[in-house]
């Protein structure tokens, strides 16, 4: 009994996920080398027929790119802004706590509504941006802000920066308030000024948060659907699509389940071999570190 | 534990220290002023007539302030309807996935066993892949339990694919209460059931509290997965439910945005009441072996 007890607590949760997640993780690496008819049914062994198709096909290699390009600066951006971000929160001042409060909006919306306003917002016709601009005086007349698909693109990754910031900000705040005040103290006794302060003590000690932040963020802006659906659904001809919204329309719109389920398989490849590069080389930074 | 906060700028004493509190204020004002413009536009927005919106001269403010546009959204769409079905989604997704997380956590926290390590690897392994992702293995298995178009699908899929942050949640919390309450209780005639329910809970409530809203509010902004299995008008989510507005000709902002604010103000106050307990939480319970 006493040997069982553990697995039994386990049991329910273990389930849940082996149902609904591991059986379809399965289910798509099985349809992956799978003849599929266009109803989605499996019509026997494909080999690597789905994989060629997928890597031969012109569009992907800009697909690919575009996935890089919106996770690096995606991560990368919001990673930069939300530790500045968590530096400004971290000190004490008059609103601190509603200014806290504030950050988390973006965290808190449906992805689908910020996605949506910004829509709006940049709209070339009717948007605010220029509108607020005006009124401003930034501008004379209407800009147009996106008259390229690479314009859209970026747009597309400032919305996701946007969304993104929050979580960093508090994975890295957390990891601040654990830092022991006495060491600035001892630091600015020992004539340390700011960027000494930032690069020897906080930064060290904020690693493993801004490790957890960074892998988790690697994750979901690669996986990330809603922004780039709303606002321009890969379109014109994929300049905008990503991994994800591209194997979405491969599968849901042109019956290609099994693409698509390559697609899928690709993806998550690429996705192990960046989360576990950076794990080993921020793991291995630390040892030295320490 | 927790030790006093840190503060890099003490009281201001000389002008350099003035001035690096005015250059604080101002980031913070800017900070602020970005993070709410998309807010304020939604808001102003959502009180405009059609009209106004899609104007060749924009308007900040309202000409005429629209209060009936958030009334009328009520009528023009089943709003109503896909309220319910996301507070049912949500609600279901939030108790199995607490339900069932909370004697994983326990059992991760309180006890010693072989596979711990491979328990913990699945549940990150989990996290890899979105459902956006698994959406062609999702949408089979949902056939096979002819689940497709209900709302029990997706309560199953958010329960399941918000397990891993209900587990490291509860995991970090329980981590943090020591076991020697539950020791005594166990000494006394309690049973590890009773030890857990009746002392470790109870201290725990807070902890618990947070993986219950955290858990809900994901569930609550789900998108793709609904988008994919909800065909019926009447089963979708609000996230679904309110792109009702946006036509295929004309996009009816004004009430897009009002349903919008409808969906949004709920689970910012539920997120700011869990904002402190929350990172702390999600990185402790997540990285400690």
């Amino acid at each position: 009994m006493k040997s069982a007890g553990p697995y039994i607590w386990l049991l329910p949760s273990m389930l849940l996920m082996v149902i609904f997640i591991l059986f379809p993780i399965f289910e798509v690496f099985r349809t992956s080398v799978s003849k599929v008819s266009k109803a989605g049914i499996i019509k026997g062994f494909a080999g690597l027929d789905n994989f060629t198709k997928v890597l031969k096909s012109p569009v992907f290699g800009l697909v690919l790119k575009n996935t890089l390009v919106w996770t690096i600066v995606v991560v990368g951006l919001s990673t930069l802004i939300g530790f500045a971000l968590a530096l400004v929160l971290n000190n004490e001042f008059k609103g601190r706590k509603i200014a806290r409060a504030i950050v988390v909006f973006p965290w808190a919306t449906s992805l689908i509504i910020q996605a949506g306003v910004w829509k709006f917002i940049i709209d070339a016709d009717y948007g605010t941006l220029n509108t607020l601009f005006m009124k401003l005086g930034l501008i004379s007349k209407s800009v147009n802000w996106t008259p390229t698909p690479a314009a859209y693109f970026a747009w597309e990754c400032w919305v996701g920066i946007f969304v993104t910031i929050p979580f960093v900000t508090f994975c890295v705040l957390s990891g601040l308030q654990s830092i022991d005040i006495s060491y600035y103290e001892s630091a600015t006794v020992d004539g340390a000024g700011f960027w000494q302060k930032l690069f020897h003590i906080t930064l060290p000690l904020v690693r493993s948060s801004l490790t957890v932040s960074t892998v988790l963020n690697i994750i979901y802006v690669f996986n990330s659907f809603p922004i780039i659906w709303t606002i321009t659904k890969g379109d014109p001809a994929n300049r905008t699509d990503t991994l994800v919204t591209y194997l979405y329309k491969q599968a849901f719109y042109k019956g290609r389940t099994g693409e698509a389920a390559a697609i899928s398989v690709i993806g998550f490849l690429i996705l192990c071999i960046c989360a576990s590069v950076y794990m080993v080389l921020s793991l291995r930074k630390e040892e030295q570190d320490a | 534990m927790r030790k006093k906060e840190k503060v890099y700028i003490k009281k201001a004493q000389t002008p350099k220290d003035k001035a690096l509190r005015v250059l604080l204020y101002l980031a913070v004002i800017v900070l602020v002023v970005v993070i709410l413009y998309p807010y304020f536009v939604m808001f102003t927005s959502a009180l405009k007539s059609r009209a106004e919106i899609y104007a060749m001269k924009g308007t900040l403010l309202p000409i005429e302030w629209e209060w009936k546009n958030f009334v009328d959204v009520w009528k023009l769409a089943p709003l109503a309807r896909y309220f319910i079905n996301s507070i049912v989604v949500s609600g279901g997704a939030t108790a199995i996935a607490i339900l069932c997380g909370i004697p994983a956590a326990y059992a991760l926290s309180r006890m010693k066993f072989k596979g711990k390590k491979f328990f913990l690897g699945l549940v990150i392994i989990s996290q890899m892949f979105a459902p956006v992702v698994l959406l062609v293995g999702i949408y089979k298995i949902m056939s096979l339990f002819h689940l497709t178009d209900t709302l029990l699908a997706l309560i199953f899929i958010n329960a399941a694919f918000n397990q891993a942050f209900a587990i490291w949640l509860l995991r970090g919390t329980f981590m943090s209460i020591s076991p020697e309450m539950e020791q005594a209780a166990t000494i006394d005639g309690c049973n590890q059931v009773q030890a857990m329910t009746r002392v470790l809970l109870p201290v725990a409530a807070p902890g618990i509290v947070t993986a219950l809203i955290f858990v809900f509010i994901n569930a609550w902004n789900e998108y793709t997965v609904a988008l994919t299995l909800i065909s019926s008008d009447i089963l979708k989510p609000l996230t679904v439910g309110i792109t009702i507005f946006n036509g295929y000709n004309m996009i009816e902002w004004q009430y897009l945005f009002a349903s919008s604010l409808f969906a949004t103000i709920p689970v910012v106050i539920l997120f700011i009441c869990i904002e402190k307990h929350l990172v702390g939480g999600l990185t402790s319970g997540g990285v400690k072996g």
